[in-house]
């Protein structure tokens, strides 16, 4: 795929208080693409969508690690402008939170603050933002009355009205459809694969058939950890990791039993690749091998060769600043050979 | 096992019913002591409350001379208070702000603040008169109603800010999230969003840091002063319903005390006015308020 980047992470850790929310994260989000965030309750998906526009910032005992690359520019630098940032990027949070106003000045909240003024501009905003978010037709005889009113699903696609009307170029979804029944959550993601051609966007979605029907790229993340990431195509078809198979298969996400476990380091163990194999000679059938290593040209070669032999990589990820592990699984050479 | 499951429910019950009962009497107790004043200061006050005693200043210095009335004093009180709560507010507006907006929940600043804002709160009131008396001797300022108007501000101000405070700790995360992502400063977040959302819960803050002021004596009693006249100068001073109250209470006429009580039910209803008003505004301003 030859596309741009639009959003880049580099070695994103964040962590609240103790507890580590993401872990090492580096990815590419393209431009003009939909990127599906997937992944269990609780991985993280929230956090890493939050990265992107600095709102982790508003909470207590947060701290960010790493890089966030907009257009090639760390917007964890402390020169950065935070309201530009954020003025680029509409965020739809998880649970939709109109702002306390009519449905008509929460349209227009964004357009007012930066300074439009003339009411024909925002009169037609309104209208033409609420169409795009499939809201018009049910609240254009009372836009003036209390957005808190709306059911929660109106108030789903007010928040995608409100966001679009800022004119992004960047959209960040936590679960946007979360909140309707099929039919507008079908009709919103309509919308998407209309909005993409214009945006950027990031889904975070729990659904895989609406990951599957929107997403031109996946990232799949576990426990705070990176595991999967690529083409939708190849992500959800053709996973590569074990726990990618369980996740979009539906099973339950078991951490493998690790049988044996070997640290290389580059410059004492120059051998990585016969050590590696050797070990996986003393294992049998189906055990499995972590593989601990310093660098990550080594951790390619290693897993390139293993595959070469047709052992099973369960699992990569990168552990901290200098180390990564590789779950190997035995697999019956001799047989195939 | 029916019998055992029978006893141990009846102890839950027991439990149950000695917590409803305490509940029930601490109810009564609040709404008594609340039915109590109110029936003592009307019962009392009503008979002597009479049109004079709204319409004029006292005849006979002090109060004493048993005739006029005590205009002076709700007219002194009612500026005093509105000029001290105005003055309080100018601080404790942005004061609450930057603790909820610039700075994180635990910060160390905001406990700081917080905590010096709460033993300030408990500080009495007669120590904030005489701490304004001090700075007035060092400046030589007289009694005055100016001085008095700086000592209430400076009584309510802990009061106004932290209930202020606590209303925007209230305001939910996510909607400071959905307000910065749109590109809000935190400037337009207080001005065009949290205010809206808390003004009900600010506008009760500010009326009852204005209830408090307005009837407290201790705090006036050196910074304010007394006189007979109708206030007309900021650097003059000025007459209070609390110290009409205390002046006329402490004589030994029966008339006279009579017409203290009086003022006590004009000060109580100034005050009763309020919270109603409070409520009823309250209302109107919840309209757009997400729950
Ligand atoms: N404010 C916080 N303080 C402490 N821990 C937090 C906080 N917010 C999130 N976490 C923790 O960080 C981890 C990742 O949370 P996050 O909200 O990103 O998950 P998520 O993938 O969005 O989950 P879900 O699908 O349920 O929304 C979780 O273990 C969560 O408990
Ligand atoms: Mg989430």
């Amino acid at each position: 795929m030859q596309t741009k980047t639009h959003i880049s992470a580099r070695d994103l850790t964040v962590s609240y208080g103790e507890q580590q929310a993401l872990n090492h994260i580096s990815i590419d989000i393209p431009d003009k693409k939909i990127t599906a965030i997937i992944g269990p309750s609780g991985c993280g998906k929230t956090t890493l969508l939050k990265s992107f526009n600095r709102l982790l910032d508003l909470q207590d005992g947060v701290r960010v690690a790493g890089q966030v690359l907009v257009d090639g520019e760390n917007i964890y630098d402390p020169g950065v402008e935070k309201t530009h940032l954020r003025k680029r990027m509409g965020l739809l949070s998880q649970r939709p939170t109109v702002l306390p106003m009519s449905i008509y000045d929460n349209v227009v909240y964004g357009l007012r603050i930066h300074g439009v003024k003339d009411k024909k501009i925002l009169d037609q905003a309104v209208e033409r933002y609420l169409q795009e978010a499939n809201l018009w037709s049910e609240v254009k005889d009372r836009l003036h009355s209390s957005a808190t009113r709306l059911s929660i699903g109106q108030q789903q696609r007010l928040c995608l009205a409100r966001g679009l009307a800022v004119e992004p170029e960047i959209i960040l979804g936590d679960e946007p459809t979360s909140a309707l029944d099929p039919v507008s959550a079908e009709q919103i993601e309509q919308r998407f694969l209309v909005l993409k051609n214009q945006y950027t966007i990031v889904l975070v979605t729990h659904i895989l058939r609406q990951a599957k029907r929107l997403a031109d790229y996946v990232i799949f993340l576990y426990l705070g950890n990176l595991i999967e990431h690529g083409p939708a195509e190849q992500v959800l078809n053709n996973p590569r990791y074990a726990k990618t198979q369980a996740y979009i298969e539906g099973k339950f996400i078991e951490e493998p039993t690790i049988h044996k476990e070997i640290t290389l380091q580059k410059e004492r163990s120059a051998d990585y690749l016969t050590s590696t194999l050797l070990a996986l000679d003393e294992l049998q059938v189906d055990q499995v091998l972590k593989v601990v290593v310093d660098s990550e040209p080594t951790m390619n070669e290693i897993s390139k060769a293993v595959e070469l032999k047709c052992h099973k990589i369960l699992e990569v990820k990168r552990i901290d600043l200098l180390h990564w592990e590789i779950i190997i699984q035995k697999q019956n050479v001799n047989f195939i050979i | 096992m029916g019998k055992l499951w029978g006893k141990s429910f009846d102890k839950r019950k027991i439990e149950e019913n000695i917590f409803k009962g305490l509940m029930v009497f601490s109810m009564l107790v609040v709404l008594g002591s609340l039915g109590f004043i109110l029936v003592t200061v009307f019962a009392k006050g009503f008979k002597a409350l009479s049109w004079e005693m709204l319409t004029q200043g006292p005849q006979g210095g002090y109060y004493i001379g048993k005739g006029g009335g005590i205009l002076n004093a709700i007219l002194g009180s009612l500026i005093l208070g509105i000029g001290a709560t105005f003055l309080a507010f100018l601080f404790s507006f942005p004061i609450a702000f930057y603790l909820n907006l610039y700075l994180k929940k635990k910060s160390r600043l905001a406990f700081l603040i917080r905590f010096s804002l709460d033993i300030l709160w408990g500080v009495p009131s007669i120590v904030y008169g005489a701490f304004g008396f001090t700075l007035m001797l060092f400046w030589g300022i007289p009694a005055s109603l100016f001085a008095g108007m700086l000592t209430i501000a400076l009584l309510i101000l802990p009061i106004m800010t932290r209930s202020i405070d606590e209303v925007l700790k209230m305001i939910p995360l996510e909607l400071k999230e959905a307000a910065l992502s749109l590109g809000s400063t935190r400037w337009e977040i207080a001005t065009k969003v949290i205010l809206r959302q808390a003004s009900s819960g600010i506008l009760t803050g500010v009326l009852m840091a204005f209830g408090r002021g307005i009837s407290d004596a201790a705090a006036v009693l050196f910074t304010a002063g007394f006189t007979d006249s109708l206030p007309y100068s900021l650097f003059k001073p000025v007459a209070t319903l609390p110290l009409s109250i205390f002046f006329q209470l402490g004589t030994p006429f029966p008339e006279v005390q009579a017409r203290g009580y009086a003022s006590a039910l004009v000060l109580t209803v100034i005050v009763l006015v309020l919270s109603i008003v409070s409520r009823l505004l309250s209302k109107r301003f919840t309209r757009h308020i997400i729950k």
